[in-house]
């Protein structure tokens, strides 16, 4: 099996963010940056389909150059290419920029593949749309925020997580699949894996190389403000004599929460 | 339990002192104030009374009164000790810190925090990382405060680079059973200025004066953190490995644990560890200044343990996941808990621990008892776990009352003898209390427990500050 993983680079969610309000970007300073979580579950997932069937793990980045760093690590893990769409505006939060880059890079560099495998979102910008757009780009089936994954000969079986309950579809390859937690468990790396990571070479793709004029990849998407969460509101405390205070909690849960 | 009452006239005294609301004397409730985390509760006493006091001058007002009328008095912090230290005496009151519980000062010119003794290490925690510096002993329970770490001088994984509370502790706010405020050292690195009566009050189990307040050096922190763990087939190499490291590099932590009790704090938490080969694992935890220097020190580490005959080399670098092979590794004892009479804390030379745990597993066949053993082996403190149980082919098998009953002190004394025997003491870092009172004089002589004894009656004649523990 010919497999693509496509991973980003984001701060890790054990990071305190920091907003720059002038500029509405975040404060990279101090900041660790990981692979976006559900992006390695799809790696995770490439590489036990690679050790099931054989084939090869391509594992690909749009980004600017500090996210070699975390295709190491996915070398590191055991893919066996990692590639690097060099983009070198920063966070863009436009979903569809990022869509093109990979439609036209597959089309162009990487035409014969049966699966394409992304995390269902990426942690920060959080909008899941890239996969289901590359899909609709390429005219592939999709199967988004899978829990698990089969593979037999050209079709595949996927559950998907939906509300309240779980959905099963089946499609055939090539396809696009993004995964959700719940899929696997991702391996620890070994560090004879980092070090056989560190000999590899990973390529630079350029947008131009790619046939993308910066007015195709212009961002779409103009953000006016950021702003972090509201802070969580303190829980109520009910005082008095436990007898007294159950009542009293049965009150609010049915007038103030209405949920009984 | 029996409760003692206290003559009403003194008890309104106490409670003219603290107030009504930071007083408690019902049964239920004091309950909570009559053991600590010691796994059998024979050991449990029920106070007379719970006192709650929120400043050293209450403090100082209710040890006057408890020193003239001769009443036990137990200090109290979170109650996460694991040998009976802070049971109150029968009749007793107990003086809870856990209302003094303010951090009041973080020095970032110094690089020191000035505490109350009832902050939790959680608590601060929070509040030295929020000022952007760092507190590295970590000893395993959040919940535990400031002021019962420092009285019984606790240690925890990461003291191989940066060693234990005392090393820490810079100045203390005391206030003894005459009811006087004393103020030991302070923000100061060195001093030799007179005994150190700061470092008396350091693993002193709250029997010479209540800790109230705290002076705490903190540090900057380092920029990169990396976990390694590291499989090996038999627990001699893995041990054998140690001192090899430890020659060319000073990890943060080093610990050795075996895979059974990884697997049933896995299954416990629903987490995974990084590997299940191998039957004894390492778990090195690194800092350095940078990624660069990180990669030196892992690559080095790998080469000597893959030189010792180590399966693999499993790397946590992410902070989720160093914080899930920390976790597992922190909560191996909530996981056998339920099944565990005693940790033992027997600390040896750290070039004898595989010889140390050798004799463990020896006596673990020898009485038929599951002594599941892991600890820091970085710093030759030793945990051995002794079950109410067996552990056969992966099942934990309950055994009867009566007969882990018979074997316990059997087992502790041929224990405690063997580390005696390699030079080691029997308490590396939980305290004597009251479980480990009677095996005090394998481990000190009838002289140092003497002088030990008069520098007891120096600060407390009338015996009234957790009278009973460490030695009668």
């Amino acid at each position: 099996m010919n497999i693509l993983v496509f991973v980003k680079r984001v701060p890790d969610t054990e990071s305190k963010i920091r907003i720059h309000h002038e500029t509405n970007t975040v404060i990279e300073e101090g900041l660790n940056f990981i692979i976006s979580s559900n992006d390695e579950y799809a790696v995770e997932e490439a590489l036990r389909l690679r050790e099931a069937k054989g084939g090869q793990v391509t594992v690909i980045s749009v980004g600017a150059e500090e996210s070699t760093t975390i295709l190491r690590k996915c070398l590191a893990m055991g893919a066996d290419e990692a590639v690097l769409i060099k983009d070198d505006l920063k966070e863009t939060y436009d979903g569809l920029r990022i869509a093109k880059m990979i439609t036209r890079a597959v089309e162009k560099k990487f035409p014969h593949f049966d699966l394409l495998l992304f995390g269902k979102q990426s942690v920060g910008a959080d909008n899941a749309q890239v996969p289901s757009m590359v899909a609709e780009m390429l005219g592939l089936p999709q199967a988004n925020v899978v829990t698990k994954l089969e593979i037999n000969g050209t079709q595949g079986t996927a559950l998907r997580e939906i509300e309240g309950a779980e959905e099963k579809v089946i499609f055939s390859l090539p396809a696009v699949v993004s995964a959700q937690k719940g899929l696997n468990e991702p391996r620890y790396e070994t560090l004879k894996g980092i070090m056989a990571a560190k000999k590899k070479i990973i390529p630079v793709m350029t947008l131009e190389e790619l046939g993308l004029r910066k007015e195709d990849v212009a961002p779409q998407v103009d953000i006016t403000k950021m702003e972090m969460p509201p802070a969580r509101q303190a829980g109520k405390i009910i005082p008095g004599p436990p007898e007294e205070a159950a009542k009293k909690l049965a009150e609010l849960l049915r007038r103030e929460a209405k949920v009984i | 339990m029996t409760i003692t009452t206290l003559d009403p006239k003194i008890c309104e005294e106490f409670i003219r002192i603290v107030g009504r609301e930071n007083v408690i004397d019902d049964p239920e409730r004091m309950d909570d104030y009559s053991h600590d985390e010691f796994s059998l509760r024979d050991i449990s006493r029920m106070p007379a009374l719970v006192l709650k006091p929120r400043s050293p001058f209450q403090v100082a007002a209710i040890l006057e009164i408890a020193d003239q009328e001769k009443i036990p008095v137990t200090p109290r912090g979170g109650a996460t000790g694991l040998c009976g230290g802070c049971v109150p005496s029968p009749g007793g009151v107990v003086l809870s810190v856990e209302n003094m519980n303010r951090v009041l000062e973080i020095d970032a010119d110094n690089q020191m925090a000035v505490v109350e003794a009832g902050v939790t290490l959680n608590d601060f925690e929070k509040a030295v990382e929020e000022a952007g510096f760092y507190f590295p002993p970590h000893p395993g329970e959040e919940s535990a405060m400031i002021g019962g770490m420092i009285a019984t001088n606790a240690g925890g994984s990461r003291a191989v680079k940066y060693g234990v509370i005392r090393n820490y502790v810079r100045g203390l706010e005391v206030v003894t059973p005459r009811g006087d405020i004393l103020s030991l050292g302070g923000k100061l690195i060195k001093s030799s200025t007179g005994y150190s009566l700061l470092h008396l009050m350091i693993g002193s189990e709250g029997t010479l004066a209540v800790i109230t307040k705290a002076v705490i050096q903190i540090l900057t922190k380092p920029s990169v953190t990396r976990s390694l763990v590291i499989p090996f087939d038999d627990l001699e190499a893995a041990i054998e490995t140690v001192p090899l490291l430890l020659k060319k590099v000073v990890p943060l932590a080093l610990e050795f644990v075996p895979l059974d009790v990884i697997q049933i704090t896995e299954e416990h938490l629903q987490k995974k560890w990084p590997c299940g080969q191998g039957e004894t694992h390492l778990l090195v935890i690194l800092d350095a200044a940078s990624e660069d220097e990180m990669d030196r020190l892992s690559q080095t580490v790998a080469e000597i343990a893959l030189e010792k005959g180590a399966l693999d080399v499993f790397i946590a670098d992410t902070a989720k996941k160093q914080d899930n092979v920390l976790d597992i590794r922190s909560k191996i004892y909530e996981a056998i808990k339920h099944d565990t009479i005693e940790i033992m804390d027997i600390c040896v030379p750290r070039a004898e621990i595989a010889a140390h745990v050798k004799k463990v597993r020896a006596v673990a066949q020898k009485y038929g008892l599951w002594l599941p053993t892991f600890g820091h082996a970085g710093d030759g403190n030793v945990h051995t776990h002794i079950m109410k149980a067996r552990h056969e082919d992966g099942q934990v098998i309950p055994i009867s009352e009566a007969e882990w009953r018979e074997k316990f002190d059997k087992i502790r004394e041929e224990l405690y003898d063997d580390g005696m025997a390699r030079g080691g003491v029997i308490s590396g870092e939980h305290g004597i209390g009251l479980v480990k009172k009677k095996f005090l004089s394998r481990s000190l002589s009838p002289e140092q427990i003497e002088l030990m004894k008069g520098i007891k009656r120096a600060f407390d004649p009338n015996g009234i500050l957790n009278p009973g523990k460490i030695f009668d």
